[in-house]
């Protein structure tokens, strides 16, 4: 293909990704250096209100001639980034009292950097091995039942993950069925959101229902494409059925098994939707759900965008740095193709 | 034979759309109006009234504070109206996106009285509705049947929890609204101002010391008799376990009060009643803060809009209207004969409790100490700890805001 | 041979059956409670006793319930949606040459069935069996069949639905979803087309950094668009969603749709160049008639995406714009008595019966469109 053409093609596409990804980074790069401020003046305001008047000297922005508030970036370099990280609070926790998990947890975002990571690498195992038994398991069955089979498996991969979510929370919260169920064969009472491990466990277990699907489905059109000759000849050789799988068909889908793991490291690093759902957020955040939060209006109404970019930053630092090895790979097998 | 049948489905079923259309509003309104408002009875009961004129859509969030301010900043606002308290006013003012209504009021207003009118700086920016407090609710059955009195302090509210518990009544004796975020932060402000007077000194924060360690402990001690999913407890839940007879005692939104003998939804009508807020020192203020919810009028929308939603509120907060629902708040309007279930909010006022000290630092603070307390609550960090984290955090965000 | 091979001893069959069947359960359990409690009045809907949930005796009392009758017109309208659904690959290939294009037959049948499943459970199910139900109460030996078995009242659906106008999120939603598809695969696949069939060191670079952009958490670029999305007055504008949605789908959906391309061999746009068509040409008459399942495929990822978006639309969209995540998230939060949460339970259920169909739907396309493309990529 001509390189012309090939710049028609895909002109619209780039420009939409350097629009609305590119240039949004920069700003968020740019945002997290600066105070998003609005200019505040001291003014004394009298307050009629039910309960009586009174006069106050308050701070307020200064409205602009349209009534709008005036807005100020101011360079404040580093600030965004101490503001969150807090170096000084961590490392006076290290020096003094020795290693004390649970005060470097109240820094709000090591708690949601170990939460984010222990989400990311914990249900990753689960969802490939489940996956893989279930699409194995789907596969041998007679035709007439793949069909229904394969259907309500995609159910909770199709589901609205907040939805999803919620339709677990409700079985377990408060004295919901499932916990009865729990407490009547554990013989105590059980109360699954009042501490922040059980509410992580089912937020683990959430993720991993709702991602089996799509890891079987994948797994599933991956095991259609197996050399049925190369089996009948292992077969022949009498190999049994585990080593079938393990020297035949797990090979075969090995570059699934990668694709899989790649866009699960993906999606649940950006874990935000459980949070949410389960209404973790006193108990357990994750980065993404930081940044929501500082972009959220608060009483005062404003955002903390600078704080909200440097998380932005530092989340994707983070994933980069879990994906340097699956991008190089990647990197030299186009490579490899294109030369 | 079949078709006749479908065509009756069809028909019935139209029938039942229309059905719920009937109007019993005088005004017709063809003006499109929208409004954004908390979700609690009150508010049902005045935007159920302005639907009836027609072309009214509320939205009812009781987390609508999150998108009050950007909703209206944008232009034309998203809203034509939107209900605020006491604290959410103040942001919507200080954004400057509220209009004046003294020209409205003029006009439609002869109804309200002079304390519904919020005036600032000389012009009338909302008008309140009601006001609204945290007061104590108790079972009277229990407390009676076991000959405790009515706790006036906390001291007494947590010996009285301590004998229900012990008499195996109720589970847990008390509820309260200690959902992360804005509530926690809430019940901090309240049990705060019982013990000390302000949160500031100057525009940095003064709650480090002894009242607000003391705040703290008390609000630990509370929790020892609460249903231990108390962090995921807003004030619907609180009124669910009254209603469901799941607890005894409980400091609890006035406006939740009518809920109590709803025969619907619950299993304990006319068994709770209401006393002012208790006090956490012996000879101090009730521990709780005063509030007022109310109407502002968006002032990115048409001079055209603004009247009509002015027509519309008025037909809202009709004393008649609010008269005739006198279980659902405490209404500010002359019709208005409280009924038993305003007496805690009354009692409160009457006791010297504060007005919410409403300000952008206040409201900063508020969300700070929101995020901050479950912690401590849970025993993830102490007291000391917390303290430190609620002025560190503060100070964070009020830099970056410009407050410091 | 093949048959040998893949016979199974009897533990297998066991192991195989019983992981099945508890996955079964374990993925349908959480949403079919949902549905359960939807249909019953608060006091059953948070019943302690899940029999109770079930069965619903309060709800049985007060409003009514199904009827053996009812059951029966429950499963005869299921088994007729059914074999409806079974022969649309015949339906398919009756409309498919009439229209030409077989991505709009596609989408025709899929309203077309949307239709009939309405009109199988709005009215046959709803007024047909209530007609019978009537008529068998009044004939003494039948009375028996008429008798409420199962509690059951729609009044929460019809709350949500007609009370609330649940339909203006929902059309707002079907605005953002069509939207982001649309616009998803078109630029998609132009640009897969184009990335398929170039070996030149810009097409790899483009994929790199689509694969890093696929990675960002989406709470990133909003925050890099809102400060500007707000000055320029498009908060609250559908259309800013769509576009963010588009933006955040484009390097999966490039991505996909190039494995699909390379898939289809080039000697067939190079033959068809050399017949005279130019490239544009060459990929639209030729390349495109092979590529629907990839199309199918990826159009289906992206209606999940932005079907399901919460994060996106919850900081950019409100009131009259909101779409219908959101909306549900706000129902809990205005819920301040019992029947207004199980009306957000009923809420959402409904919002997950589209996407029910959905899969049902496509299905198929689904694991033979992996299949053939995206797998090998």
């Amino acid at each position: 293909m001509k390189k012309s053409t090939f710049l028609v093609f895909t002109m619209p596409s780039f420009i939409m990704m350097t629009l609305f990804i590119a240039l949004p980074l920069l700003i968020v790069l740019i945002q997290s250096f600066q105070f998003n401020q609005d200019v505040l003046e001291t003014i004394e305001r009298e307050n009629c209100d039910p309960f009586g008047c009174k006069t106050e000297t308050i701070t307020v922005p200064v409205l602009d001639e349209n009534g709008n508030k005036i807005k100020n970036n101011i360079w404040v370099g580093f600030q965004n980034y101490k503001n969150i990280l807090k170096f000084e609070q961590l490392s006076s926790v290290i020096s003094n009292d020795g290693f004390e998990w649970s005060k470097i947890r109240s820094i709000d975002f090591y708690k949601a950097l170990r939460f984010t990571l222990t989400f990311t690498f914990i249900t990753l195992p689960f969802v490939i091995i489940l996956g893989l038994i279930l699409a194995l398991c789907v596969n041998v069955l007679i035709n007439r039942l793949k069909g229904p089979i394969i259907f309500i498996t995609l159910l909770p991969f199709i589901i609205t993950p907040v939805i999803g979510a919620l339709s677990i929370k409700w079985l377990f919260i408060g004295d919901g069925i499932l916990t009865l169920f729990l407490e009547n064969i554990l013989d105590k009472d059980i109360a699954l959101f009042s501490q922040g491990w059980t509410i992580e466990i089912l937020m683990l277990f959430y993720r991993v229902w709702h991602t089996i699907p799509f890891a079987f489905v994948i797994f599933y059109a991956g095991l259609q494409t197996v050399d049925k000759e190369k089996i009948e000849a292992a077969f022949v050789d009498g190999a049994n059925r585990l080593q079938r799988l393990r020297f035949i068909i797990i090979p075969h889908i090995m570059p699934l098994i990668v694709f899989v793991a790649l866009i699960h490291l993906m999606d649940s690093y950006r874990v935000f939707d459980e949070i949410v759902g389960f209404s973790a957020s006193g108990f357990r955040i994750s980065l993404q759900w930081m940044t929501y939060d500082f972009l959220r209006i608060d009483d005062s109404g404003t955002r903390s965008i600078g704080r909200a970019s440097a998380t932005s930053v530092l989340t994707m630092i983070g994933i980069i740095i879990i994906l340097i090895p699956v991008l190089r790979r990647t990197f030299k097998e186009q490579k490899e193709k294109k030369l | 034979m079949k078709k006749i049948l479908v065509l009756f489905a069809i028909f019935t079923s139209f029938f039942f759309l229309a059905g719920t259309n009937a109007k019993a509003c005088e005004l017709n309104n063809s003006v499109p109006v929208t409004s954004l408002s908390a979700g609690f009875d009150a508010w049902k009961v005045v935007t159920s009234a302005m639907e009836e004129c027609g072309n009214f859509t509320p939205t009812l969030d009781q987390e609508y504070r999150d998108k009050l301010v950007a909703s209206l900043e944008s232009n034309p606002s998203q809203f034509t109206m939107a209900g605020v308290s006491a604290s959410t006013n103040v942001s919507v003012l200080d954004a400057g996106v509220t209009r004046p209504l003294d020209d409205l009021v003029a006009k439609y207003g002869d109804s309200l009285q002079d304390n519904q009118k919020i005036v600032i700086d000389g012009k009338i920016m909302a008008i309140a509705m009601m006001t609204n407090a945290q007061h104590l609710f108790y079972r009277e059955d229990i407390l009676s049947d076991l000959g405790i009195d009515i706790p006036t302090t906390y001291d007494e509210l947590l010996k009285a929890a301590k004998v229900i518990k012990d008499a195996g009544v109720v589970d847990y004796p008390l509820g309260g609204t200690f959902k992360s975020g804005w509530n926690l932060g809430e019940e901090f402000v309240n049990m705060y101002l019982g013990f000390a007077d302000s949160f500031f000194d100057g525009n940095m924060p003064a709650v480090n010391n002894n009242d607000g360690y003391e705040t703290l402990k008390m609000m630990k001690k509370l929790t020892e008799y609460m249903d231990p999913e108390y962090l995921t407890s807003d004030s619907t839940y609180v009124q669910q376990q009254f209603q469901q007879g799941k607890i005894a005692l409980a400091n609890l939104w006035a406006s939740r009060a009518g809920a109590m003998d709803n025969a619907e939804e619950s299993t304990v009508v006319g068994l709770v009643k209401f006393a002012s807020a208790p006090k956490a020192k012996k000879n101090g203020k009730p521990a709780s803060t005063l509030w007022w919810d109310g109407v502002v009028i968006a002032k990115n929308v048409t001079d055209e809009e603004a009247e009509a939603a002015f027509k519309l509120a008025m037909v809202g907060l009709d004393p008649a209207n609010l008269g005739a629902n006198p279980e659902a708040a405490p209404w500010l309007s002359n019709a208005f004969d409280p009924a038993p279930s305003n007496i805690g909010a009354i009692l409160t006022a009457k006791s010297g409790a504060a007005p919410y000290p409403a300000s952008a630092k206040m409201s900063t603070l508020h969300g700070v100490l929101g995020a901050a307390i479950g912690d401590y609550l849970t025993g993830a960090a102490t007291a000391k700890a917390t303290l430190e984290k609620i002025e560190a955090d503060y100070i964070t965000a009020a830099t970056e805001k410009g407050l410091l | 041979m093949e048959s040998k091979l893949f016979n199974l001893t009897t533990p297998l069959k066991i192991i195989v059956s019983i992981t099945i069947i508890t996955w079964c359960i374990i993925a349908l359990f959480p949403l079919l409670w949902i549905v359960v409690m939807s249909i019953k009045l608060p006091v059953d809907s948070f019943a302690s006793n899940p029999l109770k949930v079930i069965i619903g005796p309060s709800t049985k009392e007060q409003v009514g319930g199904l009827s053996f009758v009812n059951f029966i017109f429950l499963f005869l309208s299921i088994y007729l949606f059914y074999k409806l659904y079974q022969i649309r690959k015949i339906l398919f290939d009756l409309i498919n040459p009439i229209l030409k294009f077989s991505l709009i037959t596609f989408f025709i049948l899929f309203i077309l069935y949307i239709t009939i499943s309405f009109i199988l459970f709005f009215l046959i199910q709803n007024n047909l069996s209530e007609f019978v139900n009537i008529l068998f109460s009044n004939l003494e030996f039948l009375k028996i069949f008429s008798y409420p078995i199962i509690g059951f009242t729609p009044q929460h659906y019809l709350s949500v639905w007609v009370g609330n106008e649940f339909y203006k999120q929902f059309l707002n939603t079907m605005i953002v979803t069509g939207g982001v598809v649309t616009i998803s695969l078109t630029v998609g696949t132009l640009a897969g087309y184009g990335l398929a069939r170039s070996n030149s060191m810009i097409a790899f670079w483009l994929l790199i950094f689509a694969l890093i952009f696929r990675a960002l958490p989406h709470s990133v670029l909003v925050t890099g668009y809102l400060e500007p999305f707000i000055n320029y007055g498009l908060y609250g504008k559908k259309i800013a969603v769509i576009v963010l949605l588009v933006a955040i789908n484009q390097p999966f959906t490039i991505w996909m749709l190039r494995s699909f391309f390379m898939n289809i061999p080039q000697d067939l746009d190079e033959a068809a160049q050399i017949d005279g068509c130019n490239p544009f040409q060459a990929f639209w008459k030729v390349v495109m008639p092979l590529m629907w399942p990839g199309v199918i495929t990826t159009g289906l990822f992206s209606f999940l995406l932005a079907y399901n978006d919460y994060l996106v639309a919850a900081l950019l969209l409100d009131g009259q714009s909101q779409t219908m995540v959101p909306a549900i998230m706000q129902y809990f939060n205005m819920e301040t008595k019992m029947t207004d949460l199980v009306e957000s339970i009923a809420a959402a259920a409904s919002i997950t019966a589209p996407l029910f169909l959905l899969v049902m739907f496509f299905q198929k396309q689904i694991v033979s469109g992996l299949t053939q493309g995206a797998v090998k990529g």
